[in-house]
């Protein structure tokens, strides 16, 4: 197979070939059929009519349209359509979505000169774009509904150039309320009571985490994860901010002692699943499910909203809220996750009506009730159908900061650095040389 | 030119080279040309925007443009003091590269050679044979997620690694075998030569079976026995051979990606040379280092490519 026969070479320089031409050619067309410009819309034209319901229009025309870039597809996309309808209907816009995880696509139609109207991306493109955007103030949007940090994020040069309109926060804890009260435990409101109850747990002969890390060549996410929360309970948000800026090294005392904290658990197979050798070799999905087996092996484990889906999935019997539920990782100063954000690359009346609309009490209950995870505008809060968003939505509106996930946020090496260091912490590497390697990556990720 | 001439059978000087031409074309637009351009990004810098010595810091080590193969060559190494550098090297990507260099060519190509003798003497050669060839037949990755699963280190009572189900049957403790320093290297080796194995012995087998039996009878008849035949006679003989599928293996070894990528990702210490180029090429977006680890796994390939090519120039020499 790996003979360097003529033919091989042939069928693998073909097969190459022919990946690469798929690979270019997929983000230039369109992952969705793009409505053409010129069909008429079924709506009929509805001009200026504020009448409709809250839906701002003003100078929208019937048949304007809305050229948009996202991420999104399948189940996300038929979410965003159903959050989008009711302004499309009440002005009778049009929008010519495009789908692509490829930012490469973003950048080259920036620099061509022809930008959609308007991006849905990461807050990282906002400072990216800065020249290019505009002011949301000046788009009218509603800033009464976005907490001071969410507009504090989403400004660069102390214009707000980019309006969040999703967030999924990380800092979660998941638990088994039945086995909580079968050992007579509550829920902690404070770190120091958090650390009591695993001091506790241990002393009464249960495992308090489940800590599995092992995810293929990105293994150590979920450790960097915890590290990160850690850091937000222990530091703060402008801390963890400062790291991704630069201005705190890896290195530095603070990250040093969220290690510690860390691996104190993670490698003792009093406070973990087996061990400095269970967290490493133990996949974190199995690390999830470790919790609510027949036979827990664990009592909490911290991960992502998406774990109650992977709790569902492998035990369809268990019923959210009794069998098994989720708390905001205590005393954490803010949250950390992942968050999308509109950005608008033209000023025209219909972008205006649509960022109007996405602000608006109405567009954030609408997002709500689609149950598009979260949505940072206040109005929707309590308008989750989805109990477990609710609660997700509760712990979100009294945070006081949301934060990026470190690894995601500095380009370059430092994600695999961070995630390859802490796994060599854990199974045994020196904790000083670990960071000094980390924050190796990150000064070089720093200086271009 | 030699246009002039009326013989039919003399060639004209360009004929050859119409002949080479499609092979040249592709050649140079599929292997040629990437090799330059690699070379040359290699002493760029990550974006390829600017020379690799612009990434340089001050108050730190610089090897000007050669900066990508600096970071290449001593990124993993503690050089704080020769011991530190000693330990750090032997679970770099190099000193994996020395493990699985020596036990996996060794493992594939000598029990490649005693399964090869062994199958010559028994009944059912052929299925013997196909027994231990089989592994090839599975791709890389699905041997790597199988050998993944054998491996497997369960935490609660019950074990779905049979590795482990066998260790804890026998009431011992589970062991990590992934994630243990220096265990889980030779543990990858051992997926490596049960994969290799059966290509050693294919082709170390054909080539016992060209000795020509007079030979092997007339040592019996001088009253050698068989491991002496064996040693003097037949290994002397398919002695060509045994170095063509060494080199090959070599080859092989050096750039073996797949197993490591699939069962572990290069973490705990098993990282070696291709996952690495891999990491910092496509993780990390390094382009200027990913090429330059690229580059030095060419050169170190390099050398066993041309005894390859000798080898076979020789033996068809000899035809």
């Amino acid at each position: 197979m790996k003979q360097n026969r003529p033919i091989w070479t042939l069928l693998a320089v073909a097969l190459a070939a022919s990946l690469l031409i798929a690979a270019c050619a997929a983000p230039t067309t369109p992952a969705t059929p793009a409505p053409v410009e010129e069909q008429p819309v079924q709506e009929e034209p509805v001009q200026e009519q504020p009448a409709a319901g809250e839906i701002d229009c003003t100078g929208v025309n019937a048949g304007d349209t809305v050229t948009m870039l996202y991420q999104w597809s399948g189940i996300e996309e038929e979410n965003l359509t159903k959050i989008l309808t009711p302004w499309m209907q009440a002005c009778g816009v049009t929008v010519t979505p495009e789908a692509s995880r490829d930012q490469a696509l973003l950048d080259t139609r920036i620099q061509a000169g022809t930008p959609p109207d308007v991006a849905f991306w990461t807050v990282t493109q906002l400072t990216q774009y800065k020249d290019k955007l505009i002011d949301m103030a000046t788009l009218g949007a509603n800033s009464v509904n976005y907490a001071g940090y969410w507009q504090n994020i989403g400004s660069v040069d102390g214009k707000w150039l980019g309006l969040p309109v999703k967030a999924d926060p990380k800092t979660l804890i998941w638990y088994s309320p039945k086995q909580f009260e079968a050992a007579g435990y509550t829920v902690p409101t404070t770190w120091e009571e958090l650390d009591a109850l695993v001091e506790k747990m241990v002393a009464d002969g249960r495992v308090p985490w489940s800590l599995g890390m092992e995810s293929g060549d990105a293994t150590g996410w979920t450790g960097t994860d915890f590290i990160q929360d850690i850091l937000l309970v222990k530091q703060g948000p402008d801390y963890v901010n400062g790291i991704i800026a630069g201005t705190v090294a890896y290195d530095d005392a603070g990250v040093k002692e969220a290690y510690e904290i860390y691996g104190k658990w993670a490698k003792d197979p009093a406070y973990t699943v087996a061990g400095a050798e269970g967290t490493v070799s133990t996949g974190f999905n199995d690390a999830i499910l470790k919790v609510f087996a027949e036979e827990p092996e664990a009592m909490m484990v911290k991960q992502s909203g998406f774990a109650g889906g992977t709790i569902v999935g492998n035990y369809p019997d268990l019923v959210y809220g009794t069998d098994f539920d989720f708390f905001g990782v205590p005393g954490a100063q803010g949250l950390q996750g992942g968050s999308d954000w509109l950005m608008a690359f033209n000023d025209t009346p219909a972008v205006r009506s649509l960022i109007k609309y996405l602000s608006s009490d109405l567009g954030g209950k609408t997002w709500a009730e689609v149950g598009f995870d979260l949505t940072p505008n206040a109005a929707g809060a309590m308008a989750y159908i989805d109990p477990q968003l609710l609660k997700k939505a509760e712990i979100l509106s009294s945070a006081t900061n949301f934060t990026a996930d470190i690894g995601d946020s500095i380009p370059g090496g430092f994600g695999s650095a961070e995630f390859k260091g802490i796994t060599d912490f854990v199974n045994g590497a020196d904790l000083d040389a670990v960071l000094a390697t980390i924050a190796a990556a990150q000064k070089d990720a720093m200086s271009k | 030119m030699a246009r002039s001439s009326a013989t039919v059978m003399k060639q004209g000087k360009l004929a050859p080279w119409l002949y080479l031409l499609p092979a040249i074309i592709i050649m140079s637009i599929f292997i040629v040309y990437p090799m330059l351009n690699t070379i040359n990004l290699s002493f760029l810098n990550k974006d390829s925007s600017a020379s690799a010595a612009t990434t340089c810091r001050e108050g730190e080590a610089c090897w000007g443009v050669f900066e990508n193969y600096r970071y290449a060559l001593t990124a993993e190494l503690d050089l704080s003091n020769s011991k530190t550098a000693w330990q750090s090297f032997w679970i770099s990507s190099y000193g994996n590269m020395l493990k699985w260099l020596v036990v996996m060519v060794a493992g594939t190509v000598g029990l490649g050679l005693v399964f090869a003798v062994l199958a010559d003497r028994i009944r059912h050669e052929a299925l013997a044979k196909a027994i231990i060839f089989m592994p090839m037949a599975i791709s890389f990755v699905g041997a790597g997620v199988i050998w993944k699963f054998m491996y497997n280190y369960g935490t609660s009572q019950t074990q779905i690694g049979l590795l482990n189900a066998v260790i804890t049957g026998l009431g011992l403790e589970p062991v990590s075998f992934l994630s243990k320093i220096p265990l889980n290297t030779f543990m990858l080796i051992l997926v490596g030569i049960w994969m290799w194995t059966g290509f050693c012995m294919t082709i170390l087998s054909s080539a016992i079976k060209s000795i020509p039996e007079e030979v092997i009878e007339a040592a019996h008849i001088d009253g050698a026995s068989n491991f002496k035949t064996f040693t003097r006679i037949q290994v002397p003989i398919i002695l060509p051979t045994i170095v063509v599928v060494i080199t090959t293996m070599v080859i092989n070894v050096l750039k073996l990606f797949d197993i490591v990528y699939v069962m572990t990702g290069g973490n705990f210490g098993t990282g070696v040379i291709a996952s690495r180029m891999y990491t910092e090429m496509y993780t990390n977006a390094q382009y200027g280092r990913g090429t330059a680890i690229a580059v030095i796994l060419i050169i170190l390939i390099i050398p066993f490519i041309i005894m390859n090519i000798r080898r076979f120039a020789k033996q068809e020499a000899a035809r």
